[in-house]
């Protein structure tokens, strides 16, 4: 059977019908992308840093297996256990056997969009291993059976009722607890007990480094460090594309990454791991999951330079306004309108048209991935694919004929006055006509521009050549 | 073929030419201040505290002052007693009665208000600086390096300890509603004492 495209059109819709929903949640990112402004301001050289970040990873990027081989290598001198994953099945499958040979039943973890591309929890769970998110936002998202819906605050859709409701079936709470304070108490009561009898402990990571064979993760409760320090088992999970050549070169990064993604300056911590502390044992799992085929995508390798920061998405209008879960996908935003298909083109098919083509996300991404660009060309790849729904592909089909025929194009558009003054709001309000589901149709004009421009200029042009002549 | 194998087979197959994309130099950019005025604003911004001495004061009475109800006070420094030593802490669940832990760090971050604490100032018990609820940081003046770029050039640490953290302020969080809390799920407060 072929899979279904996402309906995100459909799912923003119900996102739009929640107004308090829908203000916090453009209110909240909207206020992110200020920070993050504010923070830009404050340092003359932000653009050179964008250039640099670019720079060093596009050259990663063109040498990546050398750096993953001098990775590897120093990680395992230092006493770290490195695995390669071609995808998330073989990811799950490294990852079960290693907690399966310590016997450990109780696996705390902190936020990783990895496990989460691997859907890991899912394969863990049957096989009697307990897995508890340990990040406040992740573990509502866990206790609440959804993906996180923002890859750096993945509650962030969720206002506080919903939290106290959440929390007081799963952890007796008062569920008309209105305070943000107490409810963030309470998880750190519920979740201590937990990290202290835990027998493994898993983290995602920001950045690996080669020339040390570090990998650096980036974080703001505490709770990756927690569940890294705790259990003396250390798994850590990343993607192939998070390196980088020089330990020099994670000031360029550090500066960046906060800064862009909720406007502080630097994460609360910045946690480097080279080796496995006294008495524990450190595993990596190096995950491609398809990295290594996009990396051959002319037009798209570029979108691997993305260090996660989420400023897309928060200064993304669609974004804002239709919720990180509308996009159906464990990306969302800009970023994962031009990745998610290369997991799945048919599924995905319908995210790249998932925005206004503002370059808004261009304009900030720290890492110079030209996004909106990126954008605009899987959309040209999903039609030349047939991946484009029937209305879509029938009205682009259309309006090609009618823009590509001047005498065609300019009497339909004389046409339009009448029509958008005569005709019956049913004509012109229906399915076929999506644009016009939120949005008044333009007031018919009385002149186009180009009978006017005839009518006038043209017409004064002639007249003062014929006066010259 | 082993997945490692397949995996960088594409790569070498896939990559863009290698040529076209140098290596930059590294940076060493921004603002060159190295201050303590800079580090005490930029770590009250992220939520830390300046623990200060009043006349008289040594760290201990600032300490018994800062936090007077703090019943177990565990020392990672030889120059302060506090009531039990890292080096008598033998487990994380042990460290987690921990009310304040006192330790000094090497170096802080002028740019960032960050200091660096790895398993030589942990003694290797390095779940401790986690769990305490609140941790108090000796820091000296002369140990601060001016930002990211410098300390990432400058700090040998970087290469050497296995486990290396830069703590900024104390943990936090705010993930509900937007709302946001300082003392999430590590450390409380996060205080310097400048030596």
């Amino acid at each position: 059977m072929k899979v279904k495209p996402v309906n995100h059109a459909k799912a923003a819709e119900e996102f739009l019908d929640d107004a308090p929903h829908l203000t916090f949640h453009d209110e909240r990112l909207w206020d992110m992308r200020q920070k993050r402004d504010q923070q830009m301001h404050l340092l003359p050289e932000w653009q050179e840093l964008r250039s640099r970040a670019s720079a060093i990873k596009e050259h990663t990027l063109a040498n990546l297996p050398e750096y993953l081989e001098q990775f590897e290598a120093n990680a395992k001198k230092n006493g770290i256990h490195v695995h390669w994953a071609a995808d998330g099945a073989e990811h799950n499958r490294i990852v079960g056997e290693i907690l399966e040979k310590h016997g450990a039943k109780s696996l705390i973890k902190s936020k990783s969009m990895v496990t989460e591309e691997c859907d890991m929890r899912a394969y863990l769970e049957p096989r009697g291993v307990t897995v508890t998110e340990t990040d406040l936002g992740e573990r509502i998202q866990q206790l609440d059976g959804q993906m996180p819906s923002h890859i750096v605050v993945p509650a962030v859709h969720k206002l506080v009722p919903d939290v106290a409701k959440i929390f007081a079936k799963n952890y007796n709470t008062d569920p008309n607890d209105d305070s943000p304070q107490s409810l963030a108490e309470s998880q750190r009561m519920a979740a201590r007990p937990v990290i202290l009898t835990a027998d493994s402990g898993m983290t995602g990571g920001n950045f690996l480094v080669a020339e040390t064979g570090t990998f650096v993760v980036c974080t703001n409760e505490g709770n990756a460090d927690l569940s890294a320090t705790v259990p003396n088992l250390h798994i850590a999970t990343l993607g192939i594309e998070r390196i980088v050549p020089r330990m020099a070169d994670m000031g360029v990064f550090i500066r960046l990454l906060s800064r862009s993604a909720l406007g502080s300056p630097i994460t609360q911590y910045t946690t480097h791991f080279r080796g496995p502390q006294k008495g524990g044992e450190m595993h990596i799992v190096l995950v491609d999951n398809g990295r290594s085929a996009r990396l051959g995508m002319e037009e798209f390798w570029t979108s691997l330079k993305c260090i996660r920061c989420g400023a897309c998405m928060n200064t993304c209008p669609v974004y804002r306004r239709s919720g990180g879960l509308s996009y159906g996908a464990v990306y969302s935003g800009p970023i994962g309108a031009i990745i998610d298909p290369t997991f799945n083109e048919r599924k995905y098919s319908t995210l790249p048209f998932a925005s206004t083509m503002n370059g808004s996300c261009t304009n900030v991404c720290p890492v110079k991935i030209n996004i909106h660009e990126q954008l605009y060309k899987w959309r040209r790849v999903l039609v030349e694919h047939h991946e484009l729904p029937f209305v879509k592909r029938e009205i682009m089909h259309m309006a090609g004929k009618l823009m590509g025929q001047p005498t065609l194009y300019r009497t339909a558009i004389n046409g339009t006055e009448v029509a958008l003054s005569t005709l019956p709001r049913f004509v012109l309000y229906n399915w076929l006509n999506p644009w016009g589901k939120h949005r008044e149709l333009p007031h018919p004009v009385k002149q186009t521009f180009h009978t006017w421009y005839k009518q006038n200029r043209l017409k004064n042009k002639k007249e003062s050549q014929g006066g010259k002549a | 073929m082993s997945s490692r194998d397949t995996i960088l087979a594409t790569l070498r197959a896939n990559r863009p030419d290698p040529a076209a994309h140098e290596l930059p130099p590294v940076a060493v950019l921004g603002d060159m201040d190295a201050g303590k005025a800079r580090f005490e604003d930029a770590l009250q911004l992220l939520g830390g505290q300046i623990l200060l001495p009043q006349e008289g004061d040594t760290l201990a009475t600032a300490i018994a002052r800062r936090f007077p109800d703090a019943k177990i006070i565990c020392s990672a420094v030889p120059d302060f007693e506090g009531t039990i030593r890292l080096e008598d802490v033998t487990s994380p669940q042990q460290a987690a009665a921990t009310d304040v832990l006192v330790v000094r760090s090497p170096f802080g971050i002028s740019e960032m208000g960050s200091i660096f604490l790895s398993e030589a100032q942990l003694n290797s018990l390095n779940s401790a600086a986690h769990l305490t609820q609140h941790i108090v940081v000796i820091l000296s003046e002369k140990n601060l390096t001016a930002n990211m770029h410098t300390a990432y050039v400058e700090r040998p640490e970087f290469h050497t300890a296995n486990y290396g953290v830069l703590m900024t302020g104390p943990s936090a969080t705010a993930d509900i509603q937007g709302v946001l809390i300082r003392g999430a799920q590590g450390v409380r407060s996060l205080s310097v004492w400048w030596e």
